[in-house]
């Protein structure tokens, strides 16, 4: 069960991060509570890898501040032990079986023996994969290996998870047990970071929603909220909400202040 | 977290990354196979060390008294420290699957577990034989417990030329990346570089063995004495130990302390490298443009062959660093370089368009076509799928090569007239070198197609697909020892100093026929190939 501080799971303060003369990231604060799940949104090239990466803490910003749990995220030996990340390109080695994937990442986290065996077991009849544990995870089709880098991800029992495109590419049973297994994670009480393309994923899932545009935060809210200040009409879904909201770059942010 | 757990997580990551490393060594039969061969070539030398090591061991009557000592435990820890720069340079300045190992443990473990690892990889290829040679020269010498005394002396030294040449280099991959242009400029230096060491070693080696300079002063000026003071702790216990100096303890007591002044350097620099991101212009999100469409000019508008030609050089020029392989000629070619100093300057005209004439062959055929299946990889659903028939595919590729190759063998030839070469005696060169531009891109991409290649790798510091070693030494050793067949043939006839013989007519007419034979059946096995790939 994650640890619960009297801070905010995530608090990003004013980050800004830019590539020679190209600004990624424009002021961007994030305050997000335990237990929540938040979907990030944003299209293609809008900062969402670069948001994740600096609140991982594996990239420092130019300007502002990230606190994952009252910690620092650049005190690395700190958020070790409180974050799990799941990026776009799952961090696996192809040498290894599954197992001794998860067995390595068990080591490296201080879990006893007995205790990572007994997880790496579980989580391994969970997503379907233990009669494949010991097969080189060269062989492994693009769903195993996420499925893999997913459990890699929470083997440590995270108090909060980032996912990177969790659900991208994987067969209708995958995605479902690894949607399943996020609002499992989010009941117990697990701060889910949770960015995607896929938007059915967020609607079943995310408590509250943040659209990123051009760097920005342009919208911020429950997800029937920004559907309302998205201006759609009543049978608008998510996906128009969207739409709305990164075609006007112009527009301010819209919050639940507004 | 304190040292001791860092150590102890470095640990777990250089035995996993160790082991990883073992697998891919032994996951792939080709690689085993060229690590056999390997293993075949320098075990051999092994026949004459050892022995010569017990002899050495059993001769030898004080420290100062064995050959080259000094200067060798100066220059091998020398060399280390550059190993371990440009190993740090190449694969060290990162690991895989940072988002893993990087929120897991301290950057401090990952870099003692990057260094360990890679010193389990050099143990694996040098142990063996060093350990080997050390062993015979200790029961040589009657003296065992040397091998012992050896490590005991040797660990400390290795581990702080591994941890600062760790830090040298990390230093080196800050700088770069804070000056892209500097890197950019480094890669062809470097490459100048090194062929202008391989020319340097067959002159200095020519030097010493045809002057009457003796090596022993030249090497005794790379000695540094306290290190040779230290190493020859070594020695304690055994017939020919010398007194423990004051210096042997001071190197050992430096040595001891800069290994942790050198890791937490090296701490220092990682952390900074790994959680910066890159100002390198080409890794950040500015996008290049190419503005005009595809616009093919002459001639390679003509045809649509002409067209996938051009296409090709395109992709070459705007990514250099997939035709990496081409250096591996360096070492065939430099040592060659020796000749035009030593030809008299009469010569040097015949020798340029020679040269051209050899290295046009060579790049018409092994810049696109010594792998032309792997290359297209990605491609290979469109390519396969498309109106255009293999025949134009491969012509494509052919020319791309021609295109790169030919004119090689011209401007060879036309400098050459300024040394000596008469306008007919040039022309007749190149269009030799022309002809045999067009039987090597032929005889290339027949070898190619039969052993494609479609996994990158790290060659020549750049992560790319590269054709097999093995397709590319059959490719220089048919196509270099055709060429310089050919070319003595043209020189003597266009010298005068042929003489029809029955003899000489069936040789020369069989080199015509397995030249032409070999390069179109080639050819022809790669059309074969092209049209019944199917996608794995």
């Amino acid at each position: 069960m994650p640890s619960i501080d009297n801070e905010s799971a995530i608090l990003a303060t004013d980050l800004q991060k830019s590539y020679g003369s190209e600004v990624a990231l424009d002021s961007l604060t994030l305050d997000i509570p335990h237990g929540t799940v938040y979907g990030f949104l944003g299209p293609n090239g809008a900062g969402k890898t670069t948001t994740m990466r600096l609140l991982t803490g594996l990239s420092d910003p130019d300007r502002g501040s990230v606190r994952v749990c009252g910690v620092e995220a650049s005190d690395r030996r700190a958020i070790a032990g409180r974050v799990g990340y799941l990026p776009e390109t799952p961090p696996l080695y192809d040498e290894f079986s599954a197992r001794e994937q998860l067995e390595y990442v068990a080591d490296l986290r201080d879990i006893s023996r007995s205790d990572a065996r007994e997880r790496i077991d579980e989580y391994l009849d969970q997503f379907e994969l233990a009669d494949d544990a010991d097969k080189r995870i060269d062989g492994y089709s693009k769903g195993m290996k996420q499925k893999t880098a997913f459990i890699q991800s929470v083997l440590h029992d995270p108090d909060v998870l980032y996912l990177d495109e969790p659900t991208s590419g994987l067969d209708p049973r995958a995605a479902r047990t690894i949607r399943e297994s996020i609002t499992a994670f989010a009941d117990a009480g697990t701060t889910v970071f949770l960015s995607t393309h896929i938007l059915p994923v967020v609607e079943a899932v995310a408590d509250e929603i943040g659209v990123l545009f051009d760097g920005r935060l342009v919208a911020e809210g429950t997800p029937t909220e920004v559907q309302a200040r998205a201006e759609t009409d009543e049978t608008g879904s998510l996906e128009d909400a969207f739409l709305a909201v990164t075609s006007e770059p112009e527009t301010g942010m819209m919050s639940q202040s507004e | 977290m304190s040292l001791r757990q860092d150590v102890r997580y470095g640990l777990r990551i250089g035995r996993a990354e160790f082991i990883r490393s073992l697998r891919r060594y032994l996951g792939n039969p080709r690689r085993v196979f060229g690590l056999l061969i390997t293993a075949l070539v320098f075990g051999g030398a092994l026949l004459f060390a050892l022995p010569a090591a017990y002899v050495l061991g059993q001769t030898a009557r004080s420290v100062t008294a064995i050959p080259f000592f000094a200067p060798a435990v100066t220059l091998a820890t020398l060399g280390l420290f550059s190993t371990s720069v440009f190993r740090t340079l190449e694969r060290l300045g990162h690991i895989d699957a940072s988002e893993f190992v990087l929120l897991a443990v301290h950057p401090r473990a990952v870099v003692i577990g990057l260094i360990t690892a890679e010193m389990g990889r050099l143990s694996l290829w040098f142990g063996i034989p060093v350990g080997a040679v050390v062993i015979t020269f200790a029961f040589g010498l009657g003296a065992p417990l040397l091998v012992a005394s050896g490590g005991v002396v040797a660990l400390p030294l290795i581990c702080c030329v591994a941890v600062w040449g760790h830090a040298a280099g990390i230093a080196v991959l800050r700088l770069l990346r804070q000056a892209p242009r500097l890197r950019r400029l480094l890669k062809p230096v470097g490459i100048f570089a090194m062929v202008g060491l391989v020319v340097a070693s067959q002159l200095a080696g020519q030097l010493l063995v045809e002057s009457d300079i003796s090596a022993r002063p030249l090497f005794s000026t790379f000695a540094f004495d306290p290190l040779v003071e230290y190493v020859g702790l070594t020695f304690v216990g055994t017939p020919v130990s010398q007194p423990i100096s004051l210096a042997a303890v001071g190197v050992l007591a430096a040595l001891i302390a800069l290994i942790p002044i050198g890791l937490a350097v090296s701490t220092k620099q990682v952390s900074t490298l790994w959680f910066t991101d890159p100002v390198d212009e080409n890794t950040s999100t500015q996008v290049r443009r190419s503005s005009g469409g595809f616009s093919v000019p002459r001639p390679f508008a003509w045809t649509k062959a002409g067209r996938i030609a051009w296409g090709i050089l395109v992709r070459a020029r705007r990514d250099p660093a997939e035709l990496s392989h081409l250096l591996i000629v360096v070492f065939f070619i430099a040592p060659f370089g020796t000749l035009l100093v030593e030809f008299s300057a009469d010569a040097i005209g015949p020798l340029i368009a020679g040269a051209g004439v050899v290295l046009a062959p060579y790049l018409s055929g092994a810049t696109f076509g010594l792998n032309p299946l792997g290359d297209e990889r990605p491609q290979l659903p469109l390519l396969l799928l498309i109106e255009a028939p293999a025949a134009t595919l491969v012509r494509g590729r052919l020319l791309a090569g021609i295109a790169i190759g030919a004119p090689v063998a011209l401007v060879g030839s036309l400098v050459s007239i300024g040394f000596g070469m008469t306008v007919p005696q040039a022309s007749v060169t190149a269009a030799v070198g022309a002809t045999m531009c067009l039987t090597a891109a032929m005889f290339a991409v027949g070898i190619g197609s039969a052993y494609p290649i479609y996994e990158e790798r790290k060659f020549w510091g750049t992560e790319t697909v590269v054709p097999s070693t093995l397709v590319m030494m059959v490719f220089l050793f048919v196509v270099g020892g055709g060429t310089v067949l050919g070319l003595f043939v043209t020189w003597f006839a266009l010298t005068g100093n042929i003489v029809l013989t029955p003899v000489f007519n069936v040789f020369f007419g069989t080199y015509l026929l397995l030249t032409v034979g070999v390069s179109y059946g080639s050819y022809r096995y790669a059309l074969r190939r092209h049209r019944r790939y199917t996608l794995a």
